[in-house]
């Protein structure tokens, strides 16, 4: 046997790093890029990035229910970019040195895992740098958090998770394309995808709600809108929006007829709420004498001639000498009555009935309509209903629906990472 | 009943009878102009396929498959719009989606319609003003009835027919084993693109001994690298590859390492040291009980080797041209390959430093390793290689084997002294060689048969 052939022999006994030792390899040489080709500025733009969201957000969110979403989405726009401009450029980049290496016995594998460690850890400094500003620029993160005892803990769980989704998708998109132009021109429409398809800040047609499943925006937006508490946020911007609205004139011509129909239209909801409330307590004798006494009307009330020119004032004045209304002054007179009975009543009434076609002309302020109600009841109401229409189940601050949204972007980090590994085997088929 | 339906679609939706009569004559046009360049005419009459073969006509077959698919996905969705308005006369969401679809087609199909038939223009020798004709709505069915009816109006080539030409210039034989050396017994190697095999390369074979530096030369799109490619085992060809007596193919993950490929271009990270750049490759291409110590002492030996050691701690980007073919050389050279590849290892460099380069070869060469390079500059440094293989195109546009063996017998071969007239003459005639291919792919046949 001659000494080329056995050492072609040897050459088969001998083993070679295998995959776990050569991402050691890969991952020695990120950290040397980390320095030396500035892979280090996504830190301090990931600074700047948050600090002029904060300053956008911090005056909204974990406040009202309106501001907690917008904040929410904010963070979710803030954790994509970062992790989609940490990896879009990194195998595209270099495809040229991977298909050398590959061909030289790298295992793809091997490279992708080391990508997936020295992202994780990019991303992971991402995220400490952007709550850190957020939190320096005025955010006011709650103190306590549902799965581990602190907040801030749960949330950069959450943020980590998008960020790192986010970069292996871009990590994807980098494997798929050929060169850095064609993977700078996928992007934008990436991010337009993750965006507009978040499901949470735009209403989708009916047909595109699947395409929501898709995007890493989603359970990233519903785990921090969850993880807020935006369900038990009031809803404030209605009333900001009323107090707005105090000057605007209001007004217009009805007929009384119109006025007691509405209010007679038991099947709508609203009115029958508003006929079962009661109308003002039952009175004793005494209040009753005051309310007349103090009436305009009453003095001439009591000239009038009840019976053969007995007049209400001598009939009032027969029962004060009897001792009549010192002795029942506390006894109850009248009951209850609802809005409904008044208004049926006032319905059936001829003279009210003779009135149906009379036109009545309102012109006032909504300023003025609040003050009669009670401005801070009316903005509570409104505040307390508006919650409970934005009411969404998915943002309910549970631990069983934070973990599962925390299931579902980890599934998209372990989906995109193999996706890149697939996509880059087939390197070797590149064209020259 | 589904082309009924469509038919009565399109009729209700106002498609006047001269469209159709304007395509029926434009693809009349286009039968005429198809069998003139030697593809049947029928198809014309096939949407998608036409726009494909016309590309070919043109010589703009690279253009080909995305025009085609532009034009069938443009047709598709209009049928489709079609039969979704059928019963309806509400604007749906799904047919804005097409209504934009179709536009994005319509103006790929346009871009590559100018770029096939400029190209068409060209073959047909006539003036750039007939463009006009060809792109503008309505008009294309008059260029298309003049060229393929009229007499004064032909082709430049046509398209082969490459089947017949590869029969025609069929060769076989097979290099006997050797197992000190490598044997190539390549049949064949293709790439399937749009559905259609292209044979690249066809019938290599050869036995290159141990110790030898041979030169691999031959015109543009030969297909040097695509043979390189196909012996170091990386895209596998329909062959056999024997490194000393081991099979390349089937043993690849082991004997990757005995196989150095230098690739054109430097391929290495510009922001790493030279020094941990070597390191890495040491790592992974050296065996894993090597030491740590013994690896530091390889790296050290290489870099002395090739003149590396005062640039060790600089990045790669800063070296020079020359510095960087050396680092490129030392990653595959830290293993100690038995054979070792470069292709064009010489580009960019002035004369001098290419024949240091080379000679650092050929003292690679003597210590007992198979060195193949390809240069474009060959005749600096001829003295310096044992062996010469010529790949050639052949009429079937396949690259071959048109010689192998030593230098000497090469120029008594072709009957020129110098390599650079070797690939003249088995270059193409368009591409300015001579054109005798087929001729010295057909005489070496004969003479190794």
């Amino acid at each position: 046997m001659s000494e080329a052939h056995a050492k072609s022999q040897r050459q088969m006994m001998i083993r070679h790093r295998g995959r776990g030792a050569q991402v050691l390899i890969y991952l020695g040489k990120m950290l040397r890029m980390f320095i030396y080709q500035n892979d280090w500025k996504v830190l301090p733009m990931a600074a700047l990035i948050a600090g002029l969201v904060g300053m956008v957000i911090r005056n909204r969110m974990f406040l009202n229910m309106e501001g907690t979403i917008m904040g929410a989405f904010a963070m979710v726009c803030v954790c994509i970019w970062n992790g989609c401009f940490n990896s879009i450029q990194v195998i595209c980049r270099e495809r040229d040195v991977i298909k050398r290496e590959h061909r030289s016995g790298m295992h793809i594998s091997s490279y992708i895992v080391s990508h997936m460690l020295y992202q994780a850890l990019l991303c992971l400094a991402q995220t400490v740098v952007t709550l850190y500003v957020t939190q320096l620029v005025g955010v006011q993160y709650p103190w306590e958090g549902l799965v581990t005892p602190v907040f801030a803990l749960d949330f950069m769980i959450s943020m980590f998770l998008i960020t790192y989704a986010s970069d292996m998708m871009s990590l994807w998109v980098s494997a798929l394309a050929k060169n850095t132009t064609a993977a700078m021109t996928i992007m934008p429409f990436v991010l337009i995808f993750q965006l507009v398809f978040s499901g949470g800040m735009l209403t989708l047609p009916a047909w595109t709600e699947t395409l929501t499943h898709f995007t890493i925006s989603n359970p990233g937006l519903k785990v921090i809108a969850a993880q807020a508490d935006t369900n038990s946020r009031p809803y404030a911007s209605i009333a900001s929006m009323v107090s707005k609205m105090r000057d605007s004139e209001i007004g217009g011509a009805f007929t009384v007829g119109q006025v007691l129909d509405v209010l007679q239209a038991d099947d709508n909801p609203a009115v029958a709420e508003l006929r079962a409330k009661e109308l003002g307590n039952a009175m004793t004798l005494a209040e009753l004498k005051t309310v007349l006494e103090s009436s305009q009307s009453f003095d001439a009330l009591i000239k009038e001639p009840l019976l053969d020119g007995f007049t209400l004032e001598d009939a009032l004045n027969a029962m004060e000498a009897a001792g009549l209304l010192e002795k029942y002054g506390d006894m109850q007179v009248g009951g209850t009555v609802t809005i409904g009975e008044a208004v049926d009543f006032l319905a059936g009434s001829p003279e009210m009935q003779a009135q149906r076609d009379q036109e009545i002309s309102v012109h006032t302020t909504v300023g003025k309509v609040l003050d009669m109600a009670g401005e801070e009841r009316v903005k509570a109401f409104l505040e307390e209903k508006a919650a409970a229409v934005s009411y969404n189940p998915d943002y309910d601050c549970t631990e069983k629906n934070i973990t599962s949204y925390w299931l579902q972007l980890f599934m998209f980090v372990i989906a995109f990472a193999l996706l890149s590994m697939i996509t880059l085997e087939f390197i070797d088929k590149d064209k020259r | 009943m589904l082309v009924v339906r469509i038919l009565l679609t399109i009729f209700a939706r106002g498609t006047s009878v001269s469209d159709i009569v304007i395509s029926a004559l434009f693809m009349a046009g286009i039968w005429r102009i198809f069998e003139k360049s030697g593809i049947k005419g029928w198809w014309a009459l096939i949407p998608g396929a036409r726009e494909y073969q016309l590309a070919c006509c043109a010589g703009r077959e690279s253009e080909g498959p995305v025009y085609s698919l532009a034009s069938a996905s443009s047709i598709a969705l209009q049928v489709l719009s079609l039969l979704l308005s059928f019963n309806s006369t509400d604007v749906s969401t799904i047919e804005i989606m097409i209504a934009i679809g179709s536009m994005a087609l319509a103006l790929v199909s346009f871009i590559y319609s100018v770029r096939v038939y400029s190209g068409l223009i060209d073959v047909y020798g006539v003036r750039k003003r007939w463009l006009w004709l060809w792109v503008l709505p309505y008009t294309s069915f008059i260029p298309a009835l003049l060229w393929g009816f009229g007499k004064k109006f032909q082709p430049a080539w046509k398209v082969e027919d490459i089947r017949t030409e590869m029969a025609r210039l069929a060769t076989h034989g097979s290099a006997s084993v050797m197992s000190e050396g490598l044997t190539v017994n390549l049949t064949e190697r293709s790439a399937t693109e749009f559905f259609k095999k292209k044979v690249l390369l066809r019938d290599i074979h050869m036995a290159i001994p141990q110790g030898h530096m041979v030169l691999l030369l031959g015109g543009s799109g030969a297909g040097k690298t695509t043979y390189l490619n196909a012996i170091n085992g990386y895209e596998k060809a329909k062959a056999e590859v024997l490194l000393n007596g081991t099979d390349l193919y089937k043993h690849y993950k082991k004997m990757q390492y005995e196989v150095g490929f230098v690739p054109q271009s430097e391929m290495m990270r510009g922001k790493d040291t030279v020094l941990n750049t070597l390191m890495d490759a040491a790592r992974l291409r050296l065996p894993k009980e090597v030491s740590s110590e013994q690896r530091k002492a390889r790296v050290n030996e290489v870099m002395e080797i090739f003149g590396l050691l005062p640039v060790k701690n600089n990045l790669v980007e800063k070296l020079s041209g020359g510095q960087k073919k050396r680092l490129s050389i030392s990653m595959e050279f830290i293993s100690n390959p038995s054979l070792f590849i470069l292709d064009e290892p010489d580009s960019g460099l002035d004369g001098v430093m290419a024949r240091e380069l080379f000679e650092q070869l050929r003292k690679i060469a003597d210590a007992g390793k198979i060195v193949i390079v390809i240069t474009h500059t060959p005749d600096r440094v001829i003295d310096l290689f044992d062996d010469v293989i010529v790949l050639a195109k052949d009429s079937a546009r396949t690259g071959r084997l048109a010689y192998y063996g030593s230098i000497e017998e090469a120029r008594r071969f072709f009957g020129r002294d110098k390599m650079e007239q070797i690939v003249k003459s088995v270059n193409r005639k368009e591409e300015g060689g001579d054109g005798l291919a087929d001729e010295f792919v057909m005489k070496y046949a004969k003479e190794v048969a």
